[in-house]
């Protein structure tokens, strides 16, 4: 009992303090690719604790959504972080749930996302919950389909059980139903997380927005929760990624001189990823909304067939 | 174990790279540039080129190493620069309109590569061993897609590069099924390919001489 209580702060601690450095990292690394300076990899950090000691304006018009909204999806999204194996294949709170779980808290934290988009009665939210909406249904299934195929190869949908079969098999992931999966994911992923071919974290001021047109109205300590809330969402699809398919350093147990090794693997593991989204951003141009359909049904399609050639090699 | 000798790692690596050929094929269809689809078209006779040499390497069978060899010079390397220099010298800068819409099309294709393990699996006996199984599928599902994106695009040009991936299904067939074809027959149809996206590119560039357009839905009438 206190071992589990342990590795659930030792996971909570991981995923509050890595998750605004994934994103600094993330943005330092495509500045310089683009050969600007940026603003250094700590960024994400003094820009929330600036947004905490912020004052808030709260719109007339909203309902307790809006105020609760911020609070829900923080909340639901640290859970979800809480269900996955990051440092070792057992997670702390993966008695409670499998993948099943997290991902439908995700869409908890979503749903209340758009909910508080329409709450205000200003048209860009309605705007970016509408598009929010849209995207999200499309790339469910994808997901699903995606994630059914890992669970079929470890016989469970607990994530403690996928990771432990997958650290078994060294080959595993040339298997081609494996690799499809993999594909798929990826590119929910990138649609999920709001990466560039689909939405553009770094705009404020687009008509395109997605994310960005959702929280306009959020200021303060409100918009620091949000966005501290996606930054750890996108930490937890990004290990959710790397730990299913490619479970190399992951440790059995939490506990001893493993839990640095694991550590370790983790943060070259999600700098190997960092660095292939920096790439995939840098050489893609931000698609018209209306291609996105397009992208989602070749996830759509590498899903299905990911799950067909489960059974089929 | 060293894993260069190993039979088993030698089939998986045949079947990753057949499935990524697959997963190309899949990206072809939705495609919206044609240069962009000229050079998956290259990666995807590269990686065909490269099944043909695992294939070489872990049955001992040279002779297979020189029609690996051919693809790689005639597919990836001359066919992809002719039409690079069409598409150049025509001044294409316009998207691929497919018949059906993207999203659509590809899980059409999706669909069809489902036919194809179904037809391949009567193809197959359980106790037989070696390769084969994965390979034919693939092989007829390439099929199946070249000839849907050859229905499905109203540009000649389009046309023939789903022409060119329908042969490249035809080729993984062959090598996957028997090991390689007589080596006579391979250089046929090798200079048969070549030949035939030089003489295509002629006719694909008169066409656009004589209708001002290479939509072959405009091809209705005869004009002298």
């Amino acid at each position: 009992m206190m071992e589990r209580i342990i590795e659930s702060l030792a996971q909570l601690f991981l995923l509050l303090a890595l998750a605004p450095l994934v994103t600094g990292v993330i943005r330092t690394l495509k500045a310089r690719l683009q050969t600007r300076c940026g603003p250094g990899v700590f960024q994400p950090y003094r820009d929330l604790f600036k947004l905490f000691r912020k004052g808030m304006v709260i719109p007339e018009t909203a309902s307790w959504i809006f105020a609760a909204t911020p609070w829900i999806v923080f909340f639901s999204t640290i859970l979800a972080g809480l269900m996955i194996p990051m440092v070792a294949a057992d997670a702390p709170l993966g008695l409670f749930g499998g993948v099943l779980a997290v991902i439908y808290l995700l869409g908890l934290g979503r749903f209340f996302l758009a909910l508080s988009g329409l709450d205000t009665g200003s048209s860009f939210g309605g705007l970016g919950s509408s598009r929010e909406m849209t995207i999200s249904a499309l790339a469910e299934p994808a997901m699903m389909l995606a994630i059914f195929t890992v669970a079929i190869g470890a016989g469970s949908t607990g994530l403690t059980e996928i990771a432990g079969a997958a650290i078994g098999q060294t080959w595993r992931f040339l298997a081609p139903a494996q690799m499809f999966a993999f594909a798929a994911l990826a590119l929910v992923l990138i649609a999920e997380t709001g990466r560039i071919p689909v939405d553009n974290p770094a705009t404020h001021l687009e008509l395109t927005m997605i994310h960005e047109a959702m929280i306009l109205e959020y200021s303060g300590p409100y918009l620091a929760l949000v966005e501290w809330a996606a930054s750890i969402k996108q930490l937890v699809l990004m290990t959710l990624l790397i730990n299913c398919f490619w479970p190399v350093g992951l440790q059995p147990t939490w506990f001893g001189f493993g839990a640095l090794i694991g550590i370790g693997w983790l943060l070259a593991k999600l700098l190997f990823l960092s660095c292939a989204i920096v790439l995939l951003e840098t050489v893609n141009a931000k698609m018209r909304l209306f291609r996105v359909p397009e992208l989602l049904a070749v996830a759509f399609t590498l899903g299905s067939l990911a799950l067909v050639s489960t059974f089929l090699f | 174990m060293r894993p260069f000798l190993d039979m088993q790692f030698g089939d998986r690596i045949i079947t990753l790279m057949a499935a990524l050929v697959l997963v190309l094929q899949i990206a072809v269809v939705a495609q919206r540039w044609i240069v962009t689809h000229i050079r998956i078209f290259a990666i995807q006779s590269f990686l065909l080129a490269m099944i043909a040499a695992t294939i070489a390497w872990f049955n001992h069978a040279p002779h297979i190493y020189i029609a690996a060899a051919l693809t790689l010079v005639v597919k990836v390397i001359l066919v992809p620069i002719i039409f690079e220099r069409l598409v150049v010298r025509m001044d294409i800068r316009e998207e691929i309109k497919p018949i059906i819409n993207v999203p659509l099309s590809v899980v059409i294709s999706g669909g069809l590569t489902l036919l194809g393990y179904v037809v391949a699996e009567s193809f197959y006996k359980q106790n037989e061993p070696g390769l084969g199984h994965n390979e034919l599928a693939v092989a007829i599902s390439l099929f199946l897609i070249g000839f849907f994106t050859m229905i499905n695009r109203r540009k000649a040009l389009t046309q023939v590069l789903a022409l060119l991936s329908l042969e490249n299904g035809l080729f993984l067939a062959a090598i996957s099924l028997t090991y390689g074809m007589p080596l006579i027959v391979e250089l046929g149809i090798l200079f048969d390919v070549l030949v035939a996206a030089m003489v295509l590119g002629i006719l694909v560039y008169r066409i656009r001489e004589t209708f001002e357009s290479i939509d072959v839905s405009r091809l209705r009438r005869l004009r002298g």
